[in-house]
């Protein structure tokens, strides 16, 4: 394929807005104090994970001397200079905003950070307790000479570099200190009024007289590593790049120091101490003019209590469709149920797959878990059904990026149940969402499916907005079947009559559904594309995309993440609109709607468009046939693409035009309805709490039924 | 949250599955890959399809170039059928009633085929049926007629219906339901493939001297297969199907689909000019799938053009399919497939310039004996079809030679496929005919010796039959046309009506009924009936 650059924007320059927009969220004054704090740790947490999957692997390359360019025509090292050209502006923006910005306000709200120097006989004294009971006991210094083997240090946690007197010859003599995983970074101080917290760094600075009894202290700053992700869990590493080049990946390399964060006040001895031992090249160090490691800062967020300082909660409201006294399968006989989260509850899907463990009818329960919470009562519900004598198979994707252990963990469990647990497809991540129940009644047997566009995760289905579509479709279910059968390795895969699977056909269905769009404008028919989705990256998309614009679809789309497709572009895609939203919820779903006519094809999806979930990860695009459902997605779609308070437009550029009317602060978070189109989170959940009332209503004009006790919020 | 649940199903009790619905399975062990079909049958016999799982197995690329299947093979088909019982078990099928295993020419022509079977069986506690061309011919029949039946422009005309399988090709001419001739040629995907690799043959005239292989195959069906204009030709199969799917996108399987010969012709071509990774990688389809899939799709269009047809209907019904009808159908010998049996065993018989009013007649009075006398015989169903051809067939041998005709019925007999009936039923038909008259069964005679007891008594019951069947049209003018059978002082008495004069179909009886009074105990006494009793 020839590389046209101005047909694709960069795909990590396109990341780098992304976490610019979440940044932007953070310095956006009309949010609550305590959730922008969070916005900007989760820019922090989102550069890391940058810097370990992508990053290591186009330095890797760059160092080799790799000469290929990517879609966009650049080379490794001319992306990663722009890389540390964005970084850098977008390091200084985070502190700049943590301290002009986030820090005095807090502390005018009462969440006041101590400092050594500022600290009162009071919290001296209690700091000391917390130092000899919490402290002293868990970290270890470590004497560090420049000739020794690089120490084993965690990637990614917080360590401070002690600069003790020389030695008798001038030579300077280092010791660490690692924070550990098991040390809180903020600790909680006694105070008069409001919150008094100390970071653990500056804790462990006051009391270098323990850990150095006698010794002189010339120095203590604090600094980071982050390493190349393992090579196992890099899935969404550069490998798009690297493909032909593993040879270079060796394990020693794969893991190397990508990134070096240091105090900025460090004395240029330490600097040049710590890049020489990690064999960290001069651009890769990045001096920090404040605490390192923001997303240490969530624990603050999290905080119980200054509720004013945090958005008034959106409580997920049951949806109508479903009602608590009715069995599920029961409900599904009869329709099928689309849910949107995280407006409408979660539990239904929960309460899907443990009605199915205790049903007597119940015969198999078979379902794919990607990444699920701790104490998942959906993994208990599996390990039930297979107690009482259910055929539970379980797809466990053990290579879910950094949640091995986790994983490992409750697969382990299962299969002590007697769960078939199956990890994982060879070579392929299983990224797929679907939960099939086989239940045999009178008259046959008959196949109950969830399908969804987020994970088996009933807490991140609180805060990520997803689709779940329930639904015991005849058809569905054997396609579903016929899925389950082929990632078991039951079966070779067969085709589909209505499923989508990737790597077997998602992006060839795709291509087409768009090709079909280009033939019937062509041929003087109406023809539109809305897409909704994380990620567009995938050049053969996004060519046939530009095919389709040229022809005349019209084409809008809602990326959250990643956008490499270049919209507004005269003679290349002045039909096509990109908008991202960054709000409350992390927008999730990726939901497809073709106009075809007229006659509308509505899918979900658990993939984005993005050659890493069409070529190597086992996703699923499931068609909404039922025409209710695909109204409401049509109108979700359409609701998120004319969000104009917290939707922003990409230019051809790359950049993003912010929302023309910002949100004015009230007493009680914000308020959203100054554009004409609204902010989509806000509409969405209105609209759910309003189905709920209007049926709850006409209920009551019957009669009133009494529910199990905390049924009403079980959110709240 | 499960307090809640665990509440809701309180008044829940667990419904019995239905007696009227009852999941079964059939399995495909074919030379590139073992499929499975799941399905539901209900009460009234129609088939719900479940689930269908297909794996890729090498058993067609070592019996058609080593003519053995290696133990590696064997072992890998063992996983798959296990992993299949597997799910088998979930929906609850495991009775033997519930499954059948059947394989084609891959394990039947494979010379280790017992112990193949055998270790199959020990590993996986299923029982594989090896079955013949005659038998999968039959039961992919009995799919595809309802299909046939529904598509009016065949209707009228005559139709090839064909599958191009791995190891061999099924032709079977249809007209207006019946089944006029059904052959089965050595000519498969995978049997070219594999040849041509083993002959070394050089890269860029393989597709030439297949095309060359398949029209010599093409011409001979050509010249057996006795067609007449118009004629259409229905395909089926896996690789068909997938032209189909490929050529007509909105193709629904539960029609035929019709595609145009030169299209198909372009897109076979196509195929064949492409490397096998290159096919995967673009269609998504199976390395073995594959390689049959240019051989497949050039047979087929070399085929149509044989009978120069610029089209071809495709017909996504498969053996499976059959197979799951059978099981289906309460009494898999039903009427219709008896009235095909019956139709090709008369087109044998014209062949050899049979007497047909005799032979016509003797088989009707030997399936009103059969019939009256079910308490005696205790045989199957089945068994009277098989006599029924075997009483249409028993005077063939007069063609070669008056003298000894029964003996030279019994070979051409055994050396001619009748539709539907495996190679053993041949054997059964031909020794029926042979016992017609002449010596009894004797542990000695060939053929008879391979039988097993039961297989043994069956012939000899159904040629006691068979002889008085002859013994009443001794006339050969047809003139005992009713008759009833009791019994009375030890004897089977048979009361003819009508017939003023009975003592030469006696004097017959008494030379050739010998046989009936061995093997049921009973002499067999003619009776004058008056008045008539009325017709049974």
């Amino acid at each position: 394929m020839t590389v046209h650059s101005d047909l694709f924007i960069n795909r990590e320059l396109s990341w780098l807005e992304f976490n610019q927009r979440v940044l932007d969220e953070a310095a956006e004054t009309g949010h609550p104090l305590l959730e922008r704090l969070k916005f900007l740790a989760i820019t922090a947490s989102n550069l890391d994970e940058f810097f370990m999957v992508r990053v290591g692997g186009l330095q890797l390359l760059a160092r080799e001397g790799h000469r290929g360019k990517d879609a966009s025509g650049l080379s490794a090292a001319e992306q990663l200079g722009m890389i540390d050209h964005r970084v850098r502006k977008m390091v200084e923006d985070q502190y700049a905003c943590f301290h002009d910005d986030l820090e005095p306000a807090l502390a005018a709200a009462g969440l006041q950070r101590v400092r050594a120097d500022t600290l009162d006989p009071v919290q001296e004294q209690v700091l000391e307790q917390i130092v000899e009971g919490e402290i002293y006991s868990v970290l270890t210094p470590m004497a560090i000479t420049a000739d020794q083997d690089c120490p084993l240090l965690i990637g990614g946690s917080l360590c401070l570099s002690v600069r003790l007197s020389d030695t008798a010859d001038g030579t300077p003599r280092f010791a660490w200190i690692p924070c550990g995983r098991t040390c809180p970074r903020i600790l909680t101080l006694p105070s008069e009024g409001g919150y008094a917290f100390m970071l653990l760094e500056d804790v462990i600075a006051v009391s270098l007289s323990r850990f150095f009894p006698g010794e002189e202290v010339l120095e203590c700053v604090p600094f980071r590593i982050t390493r190349n992700a393992d090579l196992s869990i890099r899935e969404d590493a550069a490998a798009d790049l690297l493909e032909g080049m593993q040879q270079i990946l060796d394990a020693r390399k794969a893991s190397h120091c990508v990134r070096l964060e240091l105090a900025d006040e460090a004395d240029p001895l330490t600097r040049e101490f710590l890049q020489d031992l990690f064999d960290v090249a001069d651009e890769d160090v990045y001096p920090i003019p404040g605490p390192l490691d923001l997303t240490g800062f969530f624990a603050l967020t999290d905080l119980p209590g200054f509720d004013e300082l945090k958005d008034a909660p959106w409580p997920p409201v049951a949806s109508p469709a479903v009602d608590p006294r009715i069995s599920l399968f029961d409900v599904l006989a009869e329709t099928n149920v689309l849910l949107c989260h995280p407006f409408e509850s979660f539990d239904p899907v929960v309460r899907f797959v443990e009605e199915a463990a205790v049903d007597p009818d119940v015969i198999a329960i078979k379902q794919t878990l990607y990444r699920t919470s701790r104490d998942s009562p959906i993994v208990k519900a599996l390990a039930r059904a297979s107690e009482l004598g259910k055929h539970v198979t379980a797809i466990v994707e053990l290579k879910a990026r950094f949640d091995e252990a986790r994983n490992i963990e409750w697969a382990r469990r299962l299969e002590q149940a007697g769960v078939q647990v199956i990890y994982g497809v060879r070579g392929l991540k299983t990224h797929a969402k679907i939960c099939i129940v086989v239940r045999r009644e009178p008259g046959g047997i008959r196949r109950y499916m969830h399908f969804g566009t987020g994970n088996y995760n009933e807490t991140t289905a609180r805060l990520y907005t997803d689709i779940s579509y329930l639904t015991s479709d005849e058809e569905l279910g054997a396609d579903a079947s016929s899925f389950f059968n082929t990632i078991t390795g039951y079966s070779q895969p067969q085709k589909f009559q209505h499923l989508e699977a990737a790597p077997i056909g998602m992006r060839e269905r795709l291509l087409e559904l768009i090709e079909s769009e280009t033939r019937r404008k062509r041929q003087g028919q109406s023809a539109r594309i809305l897409a909704k989705m994380n990620s567009l990256v995938d050049p053969k998309l996004i060519r046939a995309l530009y095919e389709a614009g040229q022809a005349g679809v019209e084409i809008r789309l809602n990326v959250r993440g990643i956008c490499c497709l270049r919209p507004g572009v005269e003679g290349l895609s002045e039909n096509i609109s990109v908008t991202s939203i960054i709000d409350r919820f992390l927008e999730h779903s990726r939901v497809f709607h073709f106009h075809q006519g007229g006659n509308g094809r509505t899918f979900i999806a658990s993939a984005d468009w993005m050659p890493r979930n069409l070529d190597r990860r086992v996703e699923l695009m499931v068609p909404i046939n039922d025409r209710a459902a695909a109204q409401r997605l049509v109108e979700m779609l359409s609701i998120c693409l004319a969000d104009d308070v917290k939707g922003r437009s990409l230019r051809g550029d790359g950049g993003y035009i912010p929302p023309p009317l910002q949100p004015v602060a009230t007493g009680n978070g914000t308020t959203d309805t100054r554009g004409s189109g609204g902010r989509s989170q806000r509409l969405l959940y209105d609209e759910a709490c309003e189905a709920l009332r209007r049926q709850e209503e006409s209920h009551r004009t019957v009669f009133v039924p009494h529910r199990a006790p905390g049924h009403e919020s079980t959110e709240a | 949250m499960s307090d809640r649940t665990a509440s809701v199903h309180e008044s829940h009790r667990p419904t019995q599955a239905s007696p009227t619905t009852r999941p079964v399975a059939v399995v495909d062990v074919g030379s590139s890959s073992i499929r499975m079909a799941i399905a539901e049958i209900s009460g009234d016999g129609s088939v719900r399809p479940l689930e269908t799982l297909t794996r890729d197995v090498d058993l067609g690329r070592d019996t058609f170039t080593r003519g053995r299947i290696r133990r590696a093979t064997t072992e890998g088909c063992v996983e798959v059928l296990r992993s299949y019982r597997q799910l088998l078990t979930e929906y609850g099928i495991t009775r033997p009633d519930q499954v059948r295993v059947v394989a084609t020419s891959a394990v039947r022509e494979a010379t280790n085929r017992l112990s193949f079977l055998d270790r199959v069986f020990v590993a996986t506690g299923l029982e594989i049926e090896a079955i013949d061309e005659a038998e999968v011919n039959r039961v992919t029949y009995l799919g595809v007629q309802p299909l046939i039946e529904h598509e009016e422009s065949l209707s009228a005309a005559q139709s090839i219906v064909t599958e191009v399988g791995g190891g061999s090709t099924e032709i079977l001419l249809v007209h207006q339901g019946n089944v006029i001739y059904s052959q089965t040629y050595k000519l498969g995907s995978q049997r070219l493939r594999e040849s041509l690799q083993a002959f070394q043959a050089p890269q860029g005239s393989v597709t030439e001297l297949m095309r060359s292989q398949v029209r010599r195959t093409m011409d001979l069906v050509r010249r057996n297969v006795p067609w007449e204009t118009p004629i259409e030709v229905v395909a089926l199969g896996g690789d068909i199907r997938f032209a189909a799917s490929q050529l007509v996108p909105d193709w629904t399987p539960d029609k035929l689909a019709c595609l145009d010969v030169e299209q198909l012709a372009a897109f076979s071509d196509s195929i064949l000019e492409r490397s096998i990774d290159d096919l995967v990688g673009e269609y998504h389809i199976s390395y073995p799938d594959a390689g049959t899939l240019g051989p497949a799709l050039l047979s087929y269009v070399e085929l149509a053009r044989t009978f120069d047809r610029d089209r071809l209907f495709v017909c996504s019904v498969n053996l499976r399919d059959g197979l799951l009808m059978e099981m289906a159908a309460s009494d898999t010998w039903n009427e219709d497939f008896a009235r095909q049996v019956t139709r090709s065993a008369l087109d044998l018989g014209r062949r050899y310039q049979f007497d047909e009013p005799h032979a016509v007649h003797v088989a009707d009075l030997a399936r009103r004996l059969f019939e009256q006398l079910t308490d005696e015989h205790q045989l199957e169903p089945r068994h009277g079809m098989l006599l029924h051809a075997s009483a249409l067939l028993h005077e063939i041998g007069a063609i070669v030679s008056a003298s000894n005709l029964h003996k030279h019925s019994m070979y051409l007999i055994r050396s001619s496929d009748l539709f539907g009936l495996t190679r053993d039923d041949m054997l059964l038909v031909a020794l029926v005919a042979r016992y017609h008259r002449g010596a009894s069964p004797k542990p000695t005679h060939r053929g008879y010796v391979q039988l097993d007891r039961e297989q043994r008594i069956a012939v000899a019951k159904l040629a006691g039959l068979l002889r008085v069947a002859t013994a009443l049209d001794e006339s050969r003018s047809q003139r005992v046309t009713d008759f009833t059978c009791h019994k009375a002082e030890g004897k089977l008495v048979i009361s003819v009506p009508g017939v003023e004069d009975l003592s030469l179909e006696q004097l017959a009886l008494n030379r050739n009924g010998l046989l009936f009074e061995q093997i049921f105990g009973t002499p067999v006494l003619l009776r004058q009936a008056n008045p008539p009793e009325p017709v049974r």
